[in-house]
């Protein structure tokens, strides 16, 4: 149990996480609610306005966001120009329940941490409305689709604002609505309603763990606000805090796609590609993150709690990493690297001080390079007729260019070239990785090599190689309300880094999660972020060798026969046959995850299904029609609720 | 020996007790009514008659709530008894009244519903008529229509009155009677599917007997082990007994049966489903709502005053039982094809939701008063109370030749059909299942912390673990109506009259506002304190 | 006189009542059982009235009478219509209602 003991050493130093302390609103901030409002308007207007909003409907929905973005970032400059202790900030709007000795107020909280969040939402978010405002011009439910979004926009920042953990679940569940919503827009795809209904039902699951932890907040503490469950950590038992970290780990696996709830990512990518950008990228996954490093309060008394966030994000990394390589669906590679981005995040964040910042900051990269990934996937399969197989793709550089260029940014910021956003982010992970313990160390610097060799394959067989385009397909570039915000997402997913200059984030982010505590490593630093760069450069090579411009024949030969399955097939059957050449043990470890997740995880939720499902039936069965039948289950419940009593008196 | 020159005659409080008075007023009424106004005139007069009694009794019922004595400041407990210590007029008494009475004036409303129906009521224009007949279509070419409807409700709503207020095991089994024999005839007077409503009637009839047999044998246990059919009797008597008491625990356990069969706990729901189906869908309105409310209010009183001593004999049955009612209730629903049959499972499981309150058994802690098991139990029961009738009033309204089409695979796609409609009755399964912003939230919440404060935690996290299976059924109800292609023949959605839509208005607005403000609700819950003793 | 012979005979009373509307399948019939069941409850009520040496009890009996009396109308009307539709009276036949 070394992991045990050494994520347990803050404690025994005496120290407790940090305390909410926050001051009342003034000035600018007290127009913090309208940051909420204006896209809780748009959807308002959007949704019950009907069609008569048609034709302006995409514009206020842009609008709002990017209103609500201006306003946050006034606010976070004023943040800025304000000393640390004063950084916390709170505005109170109602009173939601009061009930004698416990009360919610629906409050906002800005602070550090929120308010990078608010920019992250508002300010990708915004663009991404922009991007919807092209991608989904053919579409005759366009309006719709911008009510949907601008409502997800609201409850996400309901999520990051709240300054209570039931209004924190208010968000959740919010998201959680919005995104099912989304994933089932189009419908009339039988997948896609079903996804949506895995979606849902296994964020219910997550829930649970959230509405259990806010019960025994109320039951330990009487009340739920960060503030008092804050005051109040240090006073209780570790077993206490242990039970309330698993429980909130679970709410964060179920919201943030991670092992062992992590099944619905992948089919969420049935929704439209402007929402798996924002919501299953950007944003809303990213949620189990925040409340990780939102309640460090409580995981800084509960070094069990801590480790299994770490584990948990250890294995999804490498799970996720695993997944991404095996996918064709260009979609679903990058949700399987988002699974694995936000498992580093999660590692981090399970490290405790050590690693909250770097979490934090590689949350924020990620959520500029993902989206700029995922909506240049969008923009490829705009070019293609909304084909999403990576197969019939290839050489698309030169068809369109501008999609190209902003995917790469987003590629090499993903592998951690150096220089880019995502370098520094995910060095800092590994580093802090190897200083808590070796093993997290080389799990994580696994899988940035993991990374490099899918995303490298990503990259190759879209926009290199031969041509394997189907007949009717006439690739082009999309218009310019989608390739500008392309643009701005690749600035930033190469200047993210910048965040990171002369440690601002982490002094940032002091008056929430404490000062960093830095471990020394083994090795200078400067040779582990050579090893991470060398390790990156394996991957890639790796990659190039297998689906490089020289492996294109074995891969277009059997798809330009015909569009038909048999040949598809017969594609993988050669690819099979390359990747047992080429790297058999690795093919087999794939193999293998692959199976445990299909199988062993998914399966389990499945058979839990079936299992519920098929009492269901055979229960049903008992209520046969005749009242006769019915009289004797209640003589024998009588007969029981007797015994039951004498039997507890007597016993 | 007793003369007559030592006779005093009871004394009744009428002031305290005239909602109760005027319901079985305007009951009385609405049967000479049937007697002496002519035909074309009974439907206008009777919903009248109806609707204007609950009205006056409601807003009587606040003054009574206003002019409440403060007996114990401490346990907010206010009130007194009255008519010769028989009933008692506290705080969940009132609270009580006041639901019963807008939920069962919001069934009226259904219940007098007539466009649906080419300008006749849902119920049989003859109940003597056999279906199929000449004879029943010459009544209803003749427009001839059961306007005893509305009697029979109000005798009901009187019986649902007295139920919670007694403080007299006779006189609550005399309620128990009054509100479930009207119920028994209501649910076989459906003017469509006459045989399914008269199975429903004859089940429900013979189950209901056969229950309230057992509710009377405990009644009997209890007389012999305390000397009295008081409240207060009893409680002392308890208080004073040691050891174990074969008539006092076979009389929990007996009256217990009668209770919960009444709320529809498992494993004495076997009746729910069928009756519910079966009823008309107004008359499944009300009962979903009403009888709940009532059963709920008198289990409390019996188990928390009479038997408050004894608690730690019946909890563990009450825990189990719960479990039972959760799991049957979730369970089941998940495989049901029947939207109506669905609910009615979905009711299952609700009772279920509010026994975990009901059993957490917590009455706050000394001096501040937090979220007890009363207020939990009551603020549940009027949320739930809004959304289930919202939810069958818009049943009503899908249908094709054959009258309300509840087969879910007819509602596939009628998110397309009728969007608003299909969307209202979206948010009352959300609300069901608890989706924050919705009044189930508010309710679910505020029942499993009493349960938890009371240290009933394990039983908390069966339900919330029961509430996310419960959520599979709900959002498959969602998935079928907008993420589906309809079958051949489509459902028409009927355009009812004003009295339906405004039903399904006024409840769908008090399920936001119970999710968004809970607040006054939550607080008058809170003002409703203990029970008085 | 001892209570409690009264009492045990109130019993078998009672379960003879419940085993009725168990076994029997004619509808009239298994009200009839409902009935006896609620006539042991009126044996009990008026045996322990006379133990505790109060009139309570008795006074009780009276009130189940008339309510039993009441259930018999309802019950009556139901069971009759129910089998001018169906041509019967068995409680078994009418099962369409279920699952």
């Amino acid at each position: 149990m070394s992991p045990l003991a050494l994520s347990g050493t803050p404690l025994a130093s005496g120290e407790a996480g940090v305390p909410v302390v926050p001051t009342a609103v003034d000035g600018v901030f007290s127009l913090l609610w309208l940051v909420v409002a204006l896209p809780a308007l748009g959807a308002l207007v959007l949704l019950v306005g009907g069609r008569r909003t048609d034709r302006w409907g995409h514009l206020l929905g842009c609008a709002m966001p990017i209103g609500s973005f201006l306003l946050a970032l006034v606010m976070f400059v004023q943040l800025l120009g304000r000393d640390h202790e004063d950084r916390q900030v709170a505005q109170t709007l109602w009173t939601w329940l009061d009930v004698g000795d416990y009360t919610v107020q629906m409050g906002l909280l800005f602070d550090p941490l929120s308010a990078l969040f608010v920019l992250l939402i508002t300010g990708v978010g915004s663009l991404i409305h922009i991007y919807s405002v092209g991608y989904m011009a053919h579409d005759d439910r366009r309006r719709r689709f911008f009510g949907y979004l601008n409502l997800f926009v609201t409850a996400m920042l309901v999520l990051v604002l709240a300054d209570d953990y039931l209004a924190v679940f208010l968000g959740w569940e919010g998201v959680g609505l919005a995104s099912y919503l989304l994933i089932g827009f189009w419908a009339h795809k039988d997948s896609a309603a079903t996804a949506a209904n895995k979606a849902f039902v296994v964020n219910r699951v997550g829930d649970l763990g959230m509405s259990l932890a806010v019960m025994l907040m109320v039951a330990t503490f009487g009340t739920s606000s960060f503030v008092g469950v804050s005051a109040g950590m240090p006073e209780t038992s570790e077993a206490v805090a242990t039970v309330l970290g698993l429980l909130l780990l679970l709410a964060a696996c179920g919201k943030s796609a991670q092992v062992p709830l992590q099944s619905w990512l992948l089919d969420a990518m049935e929704g439209p590609t402007p929402v798996s950008a924002l919501i299953h990228a950007a944003t809303m996954v990213t949620a189990g993150v925040y409340l990780v490093v939102r309640s460090n309060f409580v995981y800084e008394l509960a070094p069990v709690a801590q480790t299994a966030v770490v584990i948990v994000g250890l294995v999804t990394l490498l799970v996720g990493a695993v997944i991404g390589c095996a996918k064709d669906d260009i979609k679903k590679a990058l949700a399987g690297s988002t699974m694995s981005q936000i498992g580093y995040m999660m590692l981090a964040a399970g490290i405790g001080p050590a690693g909250y910042a770097f979490a934090i900051f590689h949350l924020l990269t990620h959520g500029f390079f993902k989206a700029n990934m995922f909506l240049g996937a969008g923009s490829v399969m705009h070019a293609t007729n909304d084909d999403v197989d990576m197969r019939h793709y290839g050489a698309l550089r030169k068809a369109a260019p501008i999609t190209f260029a902003t995917f790469a940014f987003g590629y090499l910021a993903i592998i951690g070239f150096p220089g880019f956003s995502g370098f520094f982010s995910k060095d800092h992970i590994i580093e802090a990785a190897f200083g808590e313990n070796w093993v997290y160390g080389v799990g994580a610097l696994l899988g940035a090599g993991i990374t490099a060799f899918y995303m490298t394959r990503v990259m190759l067989m879209t926009f290199f190689g031969e041509r394997r385009w189907r007949p009717d397909v006439h690739p082009h570039e999309s218009p310019a309300v989608m390739t500008t915000p392309l643009v701005v997402l690749a600035a930033g997913s190469l200047v993210g880094g910048v965040l990171i200059l002369g440690d601002w984030i982490v002094e940032w982010l002091e008056p929430v999660v404490g000062p960093e505590e830095h471990h020394e490593l083994f090795v200078p630093a400067i040779v582990l972020t050579g090893l991470i760069v060398l390790t990156v450069l394996a991957g890639v090579a790796v990659a190039w060798s297998r689906y490089g411009p020289s492996q294109t024949i074995a891969d277009t030969a059997p798809t330009r026969v015909s569009a038909a399955t048999r040949a598809a097939r017969a594609d993988l059957y050669g690819d099979a046959l390359n990747e047992a050449v080429f790297m058999r043990p690795g093919q087999k470890l794939t193999a293998a995850l692959v199976y445990v997740d299909d199988v062993l995880i998914d399966g389990t939720v499945n058979a839990l299904a079936a299992l519920v499902g098929g009492t269901s039936g055979t229960a049903r069965r008992l209520q046969t029609g005749f009242v006769r039948s019915y009289a004797l289950t209640m003589l024998g419940g009588a007969l029981l609720a007797i015994a039951a009593t004498l039997a507890v008196t007597l016993s | 020996m007793i003369l007559l020159a030592e006779f005093e005659s009871p004394k009744v409080e009428y002031a305290t007790i005239s909602p109760l008075l005027i319901v079985v007023g305007a009951a009385i009424l609405g049967v000479l009514v049937e007697a002496f106004v002519p035909r074309a005139w009974r439907y206008p007069v009777q919903v009248g008659v109806a609707a204007l009694g609950l009205l006056i009794a409601l807003a009587d019922t606040v003054r009574v709530g206003l002019a409440l004595d403060t007996l114990d400041a401490g346990l907010l407990a206010r009130g007194s008894l009255a008519v010769e210590n028989s009933m008692v007029v506290d705080g969940p008494t009132v609270f009580l009244w006041g639901t019963l009475l807008v939920m069962s004036l919001i069934s009226v409303l259904l219940f007098a519903e007539r466009r649906l129906e080419g300008g006749l009521t849902s119920f049989a224009g003859q109940a003597a008529a056999l279906p199929g007949t000449d004879a029943e279509r010459e009544a209803s070419t003749r427009g001839i229509e059961h306007t005893e409807v509305f009697p029979l409700l109000l005798f009901a709503v009187t019986g649902m009155l007295l139920f919670p207020a007694s403080n007299d095991l006779l006189l609550m089994f005399v309620a128990l009677e009054v509100l479930s024999l009207p119920l028994y005839l209501l649910c076989g007077l459906a003017r469509r599917r006459r045989l399914l409503s008269q199975e429903a009637a004859m089940k429900y009839f013979l189950l209901g007997a056969f229950s309230s047999a057992f509710f009377l044998y405990g009644v009997a246990l209890i007389y012999g082990f305390a000397g009295s059919f008081e409240l207060a009797d009893i409680d002392a008597a308890v208080s004073a007994s040691s050891g174990a008491n074969a008539y006092l625990l076979g009389g929990i356990g007996l009256m217990a049966v009668g209770l919960l069969f009444k709320v529809g706990a498992a494993p004495f729901h076997a009746w729910t489903p069928d009756v519910y189906q079966g009823a008309p869908t107004a008359v499944t309105a009300f009962m979903a709502a009403c009888t709940k409310i009532a059963a709920f209010g008198a289990l409390m009183r019996v188990f928390y005053v009479a038997f408050g001593g004894a608690s730690w004999d019946w909890r563990p049955l009450m825990w189990v039982v719960a479990i039972l009612t959760m799991v049957v209730g979730s369970v089941i629903a998940i495989t049901q094809t029947d939207v109506k049959r669905m609910l009615a499972y979905s009711s299952i499981a609700h009772a279920g939701f509010v026994l975990v309150g009901f059993a957490g058994v917590y009455a706050g802690t000394g001096d501040v008063v937090g979220v007890t098991s009363v207020s939990s139990v009551l603020f549940y029961l009027a949320a739930y109370g809004f959304s289930t009738i919202g939810a069958f009033a818009i049943i009503t309204l899908v249908r094709d030749a054959g009258g309300e089409t509840t087969a879910l695979s007819r509602w596939a796609g009628l998110g397309r059909e009728a969007p608003v409609l299909a969307g209202t009755f979206a948010f009352f399964l959300l609300a069901f299942a608890g989706i924050p912003l919705t009044s189930g939230f508010i309710g679910k919440w505020a029942v499993f912390a009493a349960a938890w404060a009371g240290g009933a935690w394990p039983l908390v996290v069966v339900a919330v673990v029961m509430s996310a299976v419960a959520a599979f059924f709900y959002v498959r109800v969602i998935v079928a109506m907008f993420f589906s292609d309809p079958v051949d023949i489509k459902p028409a959605v009927a355009v009812p009259s004003i009295l339906t839509t405004g039903v399904i208005t006024v409840t769908a607005l008090a399920t936001v506002a119970l999710g968004v403000v809970p607040g006054p609700v939550l607080d008058l819950a809170q003002q409703a304190g203990a029970f008085v003793r | 006189m001892n209570t409690e012979h009264y009492l045990t005979l109130s019993a078998l009373l009672f379960t003879i009542g419940a085993t009725g509307v168990l076994v029997r399948r004619n509808a009239i019939v298994v009200f009839m059982s409902v009935e006896l069941m609620l006539n042991a409850t009126n044996l009990a009520f008026v045996s322990f009235s006379r133990a505790h040496g109060q009139l309570d009890g008795q006074v009780a009996a009276f009130f189940v009478m008339v309510v039993a009396a009441a259930e018999v109308v309802v019950g009556l009307a139901i069971i009759v219509a129910i089998f001018r539709s169906r041509r019967s009276a068995s409680v078994d036949d009418a099962s369409l209602l279920k699952y």
